[in-house]
């Protein structure tokens, strides 16, 4: 396998490692193998049917000459003469094979008839044929020699004579004296000139059939070599075309009928990558394939058709469910909007009333939530407030929610009492609630003239109650169930006398629970903590400053529920006489709103002209006082409260700040009777209220700076005081 | 408070509207500063003065210290709630009211 992959070759990798080239390659790495081993087989057969023609040639030749010589020649005698010769040589003698000398031990046989006779009768049966040569000799098993008593060889110089001898080896020997007369006798051996011969024969026998000799014949195997050279060479040329011409043929069809089907499969791959990335349409990138091999490639382009096919209506549904759902979102925001502008959100909401203040705000978690908020008059005098949590999310709540709504207000305008609305709801509520959903309810109507609220809890979380004077605490009402939880149930209210300057706090669990990333809790204490901290502020301030301290508490963590709160401060119908105040920075910079304040309400008690002056500049003596002395050098609070009294007409104004006890009127008066160039500025300012007002007072008070200012502007007649 | 200045050649009569409180005093005695120096004869309308606080009583002290030196200084048409705190601080007998 190559070590890249298809996508890093070059041209040339890639057609060298193809399919094609493959196929082409291991044809021909097989056929040679295959073509190896035939010609191996061809060539052992050749050799076996040649070599046998030959040795079957000279084995008929000298079975012919074992039945010829004997009456030509006298074999026995000729064997008896030279083997007794030869027996009666020694060792030494017998190594000298060959020479002169050895030549002269078997002097005067080569003159005698027998010997001449049987040598031509040799020379006549060889013949000019194939034969090398013919002649008689003995095995001689106890020298291990063959022993040649006459020889007739093709090549005259090559004869030998009576007597020489070859050594023979004792297998051959044994072979040859033992044979038994079925089928050829024959050795093939090498010959000194590295061919190869066949030596073949048969014994000759006396007449008492003891065999005396050997008639044998030498053929030479050099055209059975030749032979099989040229059939080699011609094999391998016939091999070497029909394996070429076999290994084309396969890569051929292995390229129609594997590699071309693969390659357009991949064509259309790309084609419809690339059509896809375009955007363009087309659907039949693989259906338009003509690929008919029938086979696996065949059944994989089908099978990317109809994956084509499959991928396409996919794609369709998933186009058409994206725009469902881009439709739904769509409605979602819209039904969002529907919900948020059926709650009261244009602050303020009652900007002609001056008796109370009231402010909400929902934040909703996702999309449409199931909590909202309603605070509506009843009558001129009634205030309804209502904080409600519809149980689950989404767009059943906002349903049900819608529903609730409605339902509290119309029964509210109806002039019933929150218990009486709370039970009605549910009956309504219960008698088709199928999905079992609720919602938990707190209504309350307050009393605009008299303060007086009157409440019912149906489940919902406590609210939060700030008497003047005092901390927001929370209100531990008594619970009714849920509305629409139970049919039948009955819920209690119970009244409560809120003193002008209260505040209450109402709100759903998405505040306590909003969590932060640790999925800790706000919680009632952070609540509290937080309203605290805006506790003199406008019920707008208060709502944005505990909004602003959970969502600082909560950080990056996603909320699940809505955040939804309301506050109402109320003020009540005789304000003025029972208090106003206004907390403001001890800053000069707020002189004239607090003056602008104070002046509200003294011309609401229709104070006189002189009066209201000399109020101004005891409220700017104060005032500029506090600011440039109570919190130096860092800053703080001034709570300014008046007080109209009636019978005599007269205003109260106090001055309450959390700085450094400083008493302005423990200094010594000034003396206003010395000349311009001797007078001192300080103190005067003091010395003016105090001369100005009624009553000028400085006391400290559970930590706190008060100063309070008294002045009767009596009825028409009653004169003021100078 | 609104201040406008009238500089008839070393006479220089300068009216106040509104009120001369903590907050607008700086703004008085800054436009005083500005143009009186030279002037020999300092009139002050307060006809339309609302009122007066220790902070503006500081101002027309320090002008009338200062007109003491140069020339004179006359505060005219105070009405009744300025001239109250003006006796009461002792002002009348240092201005020079008509």
């Amino acid at each position: 396998m190559p070590e890249k992959s298809v996508r890093e070759m070059t041209l040339f990798e890639r057609q060298h490692y193809s399919l094609a080239s493959r196929t082409f390659r291991a044809t021909i790495a097989g056929s040679l193998v295959l073509g190896l081993v035939a010609l191996l087989v061809g060539l052992g057969l050749y050799a076996y049917a040649l070599g046998g023609q030959y040795v079957g040639a000279a084995f008929d030749l000298s079975r012919t000459a074992s039945v010829v010589l004997p009456y030509a020649a006298d074999a026995e005698a000729l064997s008896g003469e030279v083997m007794a010769r030869y027996r009666a040589l020694s060792d030494e003698e017998r190594e000298q094979a060959g020479t002169e000398a050895y030549r002269a031990h078997f002097a005067g046989i080569e003159a005698d008839g027998t010997y001449r006779a049987a040598v031509e009768t040799l020379k006549l049966l060889l013949g000019s044929g194939d034969m090398e040569a013919l002649y008689l000799g003995r095995f001689d098993a106890e020298s291990g020699a063959f022993v040649y008593f006459a020889d007739a060889a093709a090549d005259p110089a090559a004869a030998r004579g009576p007597g020489d001898w070859v050594p023979t080896e004792s297998r051959t020997i044994r072979k040859f004296l033992g044979w038994d007369g079925v089928g050829r006798l024959y050795r093939i051996e090498r010959t000194g000139t590295g061919g190869w011969r066949a030596v073949s024969g048969v014994p000759v026998r006396n007449g008492a059939g003891e065999t005396v000799a050997f008639v044998l014949a030498d053929v030479r195997l050099t055209a059975v070599a030749k032979g099989m050279r040229s059939f080699t060479l011609q094999y391998a040329v016939a091999m070497f075309l029909a394996v070429n011409a076999v290994g084309i043929l396969m890569a051929r069809r292995m390229s129609r009928t594997l590699v071309r089907p693969i390659n357009e499969i991949a064509g259309a791959a790309e084609r419809y990558v690339r059509d896809r990335k375009e955007g363009a349409g087309g659907t039949e990138h693989f259906a338009g394939l003509k690929i008919s091999t029938g086979d696996e490639v065949e059944n994989l382009a089908l099978v990317m058709a109809d994956m084509e096919r499959e991928l396409s209506a996919f794609e369709d549904d998933l186009t058409r469910v994206t725009a469902e759902k881009e439709r739904v979102g769509t409605e979602l925001a819209l039904a969002k909007r529907i919900q948020a502008d059926m709650m009261p959100n244009i602050f303020p909401a009652f900007p002609d009333r001056p008796d109370f203040d009231v402010f909400a705000s929902m934040t909703p978690a996702k999309e449409v939530g199931g909590d909202f908020y309603d605070f509506f008059l009843v009558d001129e005098d009634h205030l309804a407030l209502v904080m409600a949590d519809v149980s689950g999310k989404g767009v059943p709540a906002a349903l049900f929610m819608m529903v609730s709504k409605i339902l509290v207000q119309n029964e509210t305008m109806s002039g019933l009492s929150p218990r009486e609305v709370l039970e009605r709801m549910n009956e309504q509520i219960c008698a088709n609630n199928r999905e079992e959903m609720f919602v938990t309810v707190w209504l309350g109507i307050l009393d605009l003239s008299t303060g007086r609220l009157t409440a019912a809890n149906a489940g919902h979380e406590y609210p939060v109650l700030k008497r003047p004077g005092g901390d927001f605490e929370i209100l531990r009402d008594k619970h009714g169930f849920v509305v629409g939880g139970m049919a039948g149930m009955k819920y209690r209210e119970y009244e409560l006398k809120l003193e002008p300057g209260a505040k209450l706090f109402l709100y759903t669990d998405g505040l306590t629970e909003a969590a932060d990333a640790s999925n800790a809790p706000f919680g009632k204490d952070r609540m509290l903590e937080a309203l605290c901290r805006a506790e003199r502020g406008t019920p707008r301030e208060i709502l944005e400053t505990v909004s602003g301290v959970a969502e600082l508490f909560v950080g990056d963590a996603p909320q699940f529920d809505d955040l939804t709160m309301l506050c109402v401060h109320y003020i009540g119908k005789d304000a003025d006489r029972a208090g106003r105040e206004l907390t403001v920075e001890a800053s000069v910079q707020n002189i004239a709103r607090v003056t602008e304040f104070v002046n509200g309400a003294l011309d609401r008690a229709g104070c006189p002209d002189r009066a209201r002056r000399q109020i101004d500049v005891a409220v700017d003596e104060l005032f500029s006082n506090i600011a440039r002395y109570a919190y130096t050098p860092g800053t703080g609070f001034v709570t300014v409260r008046v007080a109209i009294g009636r019978e005599p007409a007269a205003a109260e104004i106090t001055f309450t700040d959390g700085g450094a006890p400083y008493d302005p009127y423990a200094l010594e008066e000034p003396d206003t009777t010395l000349p311009a160039e001797e007078r001192e500025i300080g103190g005067l300012g003091v010395f003016l209220v105090k001369k100005l007002m009624d009553e000028a007072v400085y006391e400290r008070r559970e930590g706190r700076n008060v100063h309070r200012i008294r002045k009767s502007f009596g009825p028409a007649g009653a004169a003021p005081r100078a | 408070m609104k201040i406008e200045k009238t500089l008839n050649g070393n006479a220089l009569k300068v009216a106040v509207e509104g009120r001369l409180d903590t907050m607008t005093a700086p703004e008085l005695d800054a436009s005083l500063k500005d143009s009186i120096v030279g002037v020999k004869e300092l009139t002050l309308d307060l006809g339309a003065l609302e009122y007066i606080s220790s902070a503006g009583l500081r101002v027309l002290l320090s002008a009338q210290k200062i007109m003491n030196r140069q020339g004179t200084m006359k505060v005219v048409n105070v009405n009744e709630t300025v001239n109250e705190v003006f006796e009461i601080t002792g002002f009348t007998d240092i201005l020079t009211i008509e």
